[in-house]
């Protein structure tokens, strides 16, 4: 029984850092094609993001990262500001 | 003396924005964008690069046309001044300035260019209003505005083609025709923007931008 759990921990744990992690974040501001392609090109820019996705209506930004990556509140944030809009609520899937 | 002159009023001017803008005269950190304008006024050039999330700098070529017939060429800085980032919309305040020269056949004079772009957008509605000032010494110092209100009949995701309904007035007092209107139809994909109309007083516009 406590190998079974160890071996469920370690496969939870591979598949974490083997698939990465997604990070939806609304933003303020998102209003147009011109707006979203500003902040998908800055995302896209960041060594640890493996894809980012717009959501126009519903003004999500869908990033995933590389496996094993992350990416903090405090570096989307930035980004999000950098790019001239302002954060709204995050969410993370692993 | 022409030149320091220049240099001077250029150094003044462009701590400030620029002249028509028919799409948002900034884009992201690192982005270059290409304007172009056919209208009724003449032929416009645009090309920025963004430098900073409130400033970037560019060059801004003119072919005057509708009442007096010259051209313009300068440097031109644009600038976010303000921005409101609400969760259905967004409001800008832009500021637009450059100086340079105009010609009119030989005649060349130091012109510089003042502008200011407000504008307020949702995914359904579009108002916009810019007051210039243009100062081409003897060949023409002359005050223009112009504004836009419009809507979107269905409303497009990111990789999708959004089209916009427009009314476009323009109020040029140095051009033979003071007051123009246009209706306009819009287009634009992701970094490809598109716009055409015809104008009351018998001019085909079209302008296109490009985010690259």
């Amino acid at each position: 029984m406590r190998q079974i759990l160890l071996t469920l921990v370690i496969l939870a744990g591979l598949a974490g850092s083997a698939f990465g992690e997604t990070i939806i974040t609304t933003v303020n501001g998102m209003v147009c094609a011109f707006c979203a392609t500003g902040i998908e090109k800055t995302f896209r820019k960041q060594p640890e993001v493996a894809t980012v996705k717009v959501d126009l209506p519903k003004k999500r930004v869908v990033i995933t990262t590389k496996p094993g990556n992350t990416l903090g509140d405090a570096k989307i944030q930035e980004i999000v500001t950098y790019s001239g809009y302002t954060m709204g609520k995050i969410e993370r899937q692993k | 003396m022409k030149i320091s002159y220049l240099l001077l009023l250029s150094s003044v001017l462009t701590s400030t924005v620029a002249p028509p803008a028919p799409a948002k005269p900034l884009s992201y950190v690192g982005g270059t964008m290409v304007m172009q304008e056919n209208d009724e006024t003449g032929n416009t050039l645009t090309v920025d690069y963004t430098f900073d999330p409130h400033f970037a700098l560019g060059l801004y070529a003119k072919r005057d046309i509708g009442g007096k017939e010259f051209y313009t060429i300068g440097p031109q800085l644009n600038t976010l001044i303000k921005r409101w980032n609400l969760p259905q919309g967004q409001g800008n305040i832009f500021g637009m300035t450059g100086a340079g020269m105009a010609r009119q056949g030989s005649d060349n004079q130091p012109a510089a260019w003042a502008a200011l772009l407000a504008d307020y957008e949702t995914r359904r509605v579009f108002l916009s209003y810019e007051p210039r000032l243009m100062y081409a010494r003897d060949i023409e110092t002359s005050f223009w505005q112009r504004a836009y209100a419009g809507f979107a009949p269905y409303l497009a995701n990111y990789d999708e083609l959004n089209t916009w309904l427009l009314i476009r007035v323009d109020h040029h007092p140095a051009k033979k025709d003071h007051f123009v209107v246009t209706p306009v139809l819009r287009f634009f994909y992701k970094t490809i923007w598109l716009e055409a109309g015809y104008s009351s007083n018998s001019h085909v516009m079209v302008n296109w931008t490009v985010q690259f």
